[in-house]
């Protein structure tokens, strides 16, 4: 007897794998953060020149989520959407970056102190523990 | 030789392992395994809130974060001329500061093993005193016996013995000959 599987079971697979291809990245969380979030910068994406390519010729641009809307009203519900202000929210904390990920693990850079220590000084146990 | 550390969980990448993702602003995400770089590429975790990795563990309180023995691996891009003495010296110093450091994460560990203790039997003395305030216990109803167990006594079937397995009872399945 052969083996009996449920079926229905790939839900969406399909869009998740096609969201996920390196052509259709979108901007990651630490350059949106570092970069775009900049008055100048956003002020730049937000009046972009009309550009025949990108979704309603560029003009609905949303800043945080890097997503190009069709029209005004799409944009405006969009900001009233629960994506954008996730979105919103998980941009309000400190992104992730290489230069943590390698701070982490202990490596630190020549001639600069670690910057970790000045973020961490609060929290009362690791002082203590570095005292024993 | 230079080892990389992973971008997700940041253990580190000796050469010819693992795998690298250059982002279109030419930054280079390092992964040690497929199981970092599925994370980062197609789940799009953040690796502060994934619990196996070191940036949640030191993130969480769970390691040392200022210490004097982490602060001794640095990336230097300024080729050192090799020299017999400095090679030993260092590996030396490599050995030692091992043996310090593990003591001393061994005593943060039981640092931290000891608060946590203290916490967790605040929260269960906190939860027994609420119990015993909100639960009233009922005593036991006296219960007519007589009648229930005269039932009892009724319904209860007499064993026979019968049975198919055993053979000369009657109702075995053999070829019995007369």
């Amino acid at each position: 007897m052969g083996r009996l599987r449920r079926s229905r079971t790939h839900k969406a697979q399909r869009d998740i794998h096609r969201a996920s291809r390196t052509r259709a990245r979108t901007k990651d969380l630490d350059q949106i953060q570092l970069i775009d979030l900049d008055p100048k910068n956003r002020a730049a994406l937000e009046a972009q020149p009309l550009d025949f390519e990108k979704p309603g010729l560029a003009q609905h641009y949303c800043v945080e989520c890097a997503k190009y809307c069709e029209t005004d009203t799409a944009l405006r519900s969009h900001w009233k959407s629960k994506v954008h202000k996730k979105r919103c929210r998980a941009l309000k904390e400190p992104a992730y970056t290489i230069e943590e990920s390698e701070r982490v693990a202990g490596l630190g850079r020549e001639g600069k102190r670690s910057t970790w220590v000045a973020a961490t000084a609060s929290t009362p146990s690791a002082v203590t523990a570095a005292a024993a | 030789m230079r080892i990389e550390k992973c971008y997700f969980c940041s253990t580190n990448v000796y050469p010819g392992h693992g795998s690298a993702f250059v982002r279109n602003d030419a930054k280079v995400f390092r992964f040690c395994t497929s199981k970092c770089h599925k994370n980062f590429n197609r789940m799009k975790r953040n690796p502060r809130k994934v619990r196996w990795t070191k940036a949640f563990r030191k993130a969480a309180g769970k390691e040392m974060t200022i210490d004097a023995t982490i602060d001794f691996e640095k990336r230097r891009n300024v080729p050192v001329r090799y020299d017999r003495e400095l090679v030993q010296t260092t590996i030396k110093a490599m050995r030692r500061i091992g043996e310090i450091k593990k003591r001393r994460e061994h005593a943060f560990w039981k640092q931290r093993m000891a608060v946590a203790r203290e916490k967790r039997r605040a929260h269960r003395a906190k939860k027994l005193a609420a119990k015993s305030t909100s639960v009233k216990l009922l005593e036991p109803m006296a219960v007519e016996t007589s009648s229930t167990e005269k039932e009892m006594e009724r319904i209860k079937v007499p064993n026979k013995g019968r049975s198919a397995l055993v053979r000369g009872d009657g109702r075995s399945m053999g070829m019995d000959v007369d």
